[in-house]
């Protein structure tokens, strides 16, 4: 098991923590990315779902924000 | 007397008759071309081949025309991301039974399937988009190619009906066969000289309808009509 090298384990697993929150807040904004996306494509065609994709847009950035809150938490 | 009586009979048929049929060449005028494909009065969002949609615009449709053909990718080409989502979906279950990530403290571990959950999102998010607003339209006066690409890059090109020069369309292999789907060139004499019109289905019935509409716009360069 890493954690039961002290000096080491700290901080290797340091290291990692900051590397799992770095790539999650770079997913937070490709997920803006997406959200600005659709409004995009929703304004150059309408084909009668804009809506539905505006919320899936919204539910993928609401839970990629979930999910980084959740890992500076608990790591 | 009753011969002049008879007499008036005969010509009011006549009259009759030759008012008949202007009526009619209106009504041809209505429907110039006849085609064979049942308009659907209510716009299937995902559908892939709209005939006259009703409900379907675009940020650079003028005011007058009207969309006879929508098209996009047939539903079938989902099938291979489908099928790799699926497996990106349950992998975490089938690794989850055996140790592999055993050497990870429980909460890295729990925040490392989060993540690989996102990132199958992503995938999906991102295939289905590009397929969804992947759209070829066909309108009264033109045609208009809407290309999405990995998210960031948008291209719209179109090109007037009366410039188009030649239409073929190829239906290879067994599923396309099966599900009668194929690719659609168009050559133009515009700025954008071929549009292609991928895996779209019945090719055959869009290259009909576009040699309708050339057909149409010679006749009203013929006529001096403007629409």
């Amino acid at each position: 098991m890493i954690n039961n090298m002290p000096i080491l384990s700290i901080n290797l697993m340091a290291i990692v923590k900051i590397f799992v929150i770095l790539a999650l807040s770079i997913y937070v904004i490709f997920s803006l990315v997406v959200i600005k996306q659709v409004k995009l494509m929703t304004e150059t065609v309408e084909i009668g779902t804009e809506w539905l994709m505006k919320i899936v847009s919204y539910i993928h950035f609401l839970f990629a924000v979930a999910v980084l809150i959740f890992a500076i938490i608990i790591l | 007397m009753p011969d002049i009586f008879i007499s008036d009979n005969g010509e009011k048929k006549e009259k009759i008759k030759v008012k008949e049929k202007p009526a009619k060449d209106k009504e041809e005028k209505i429907s110039p071309f006849s085609y064979s494909i049942k308009q659907t009065t209510k716009d299937n969002p995902f559908a892939s081949f709209i005939f006259r949609p009703n409900h379907i615009d675009f940020e650079i449709k003028d005011e007058e025309e009207k969309v006879i053909l929508f098209l996009r990718k047939h539903p079938i080409t989902n099938i291979k991301w489908a099928v790799i989502a699926l497996i990106l979906v349950t992998a975490p279950i089938l690794v989850g039974s055996f140790p592999i990530f055993s050497f990870l403290p429980k909460n890295y571990h729990f925040i490392a399937i989060l993540g690989w959950y996102l990132l199958t999102l992503s995938y999906i998010i991102q295939n289905f988009l590009s397929w969804y607003y992947q759209i070829q339209l066909v309108t009264d006066e033109r045609i208009v190619d809407i290309d999405f690409y990995n998210l960031i890059y948008k291209e719209v090109s179109d090109c007037n009906i009366d410039k188009i020069q030649d239409v073929k369309y190829s239906m290879g292999g067994v599923i396309r066969t099966i599900f009668n789907f194929g690719d659609l060139m168009i050559q133009t004499a515009s700025e954008v000289p071929n549009f292609k019109f991928e895996a779209i289905p019945d090719p055959n019935k869009v290259a009909k309808i576009l040699q309708d509409l050339r057909e149409e716009e010679q006749q009203e360069a013929l006529e001096g009509r403007v629409r």
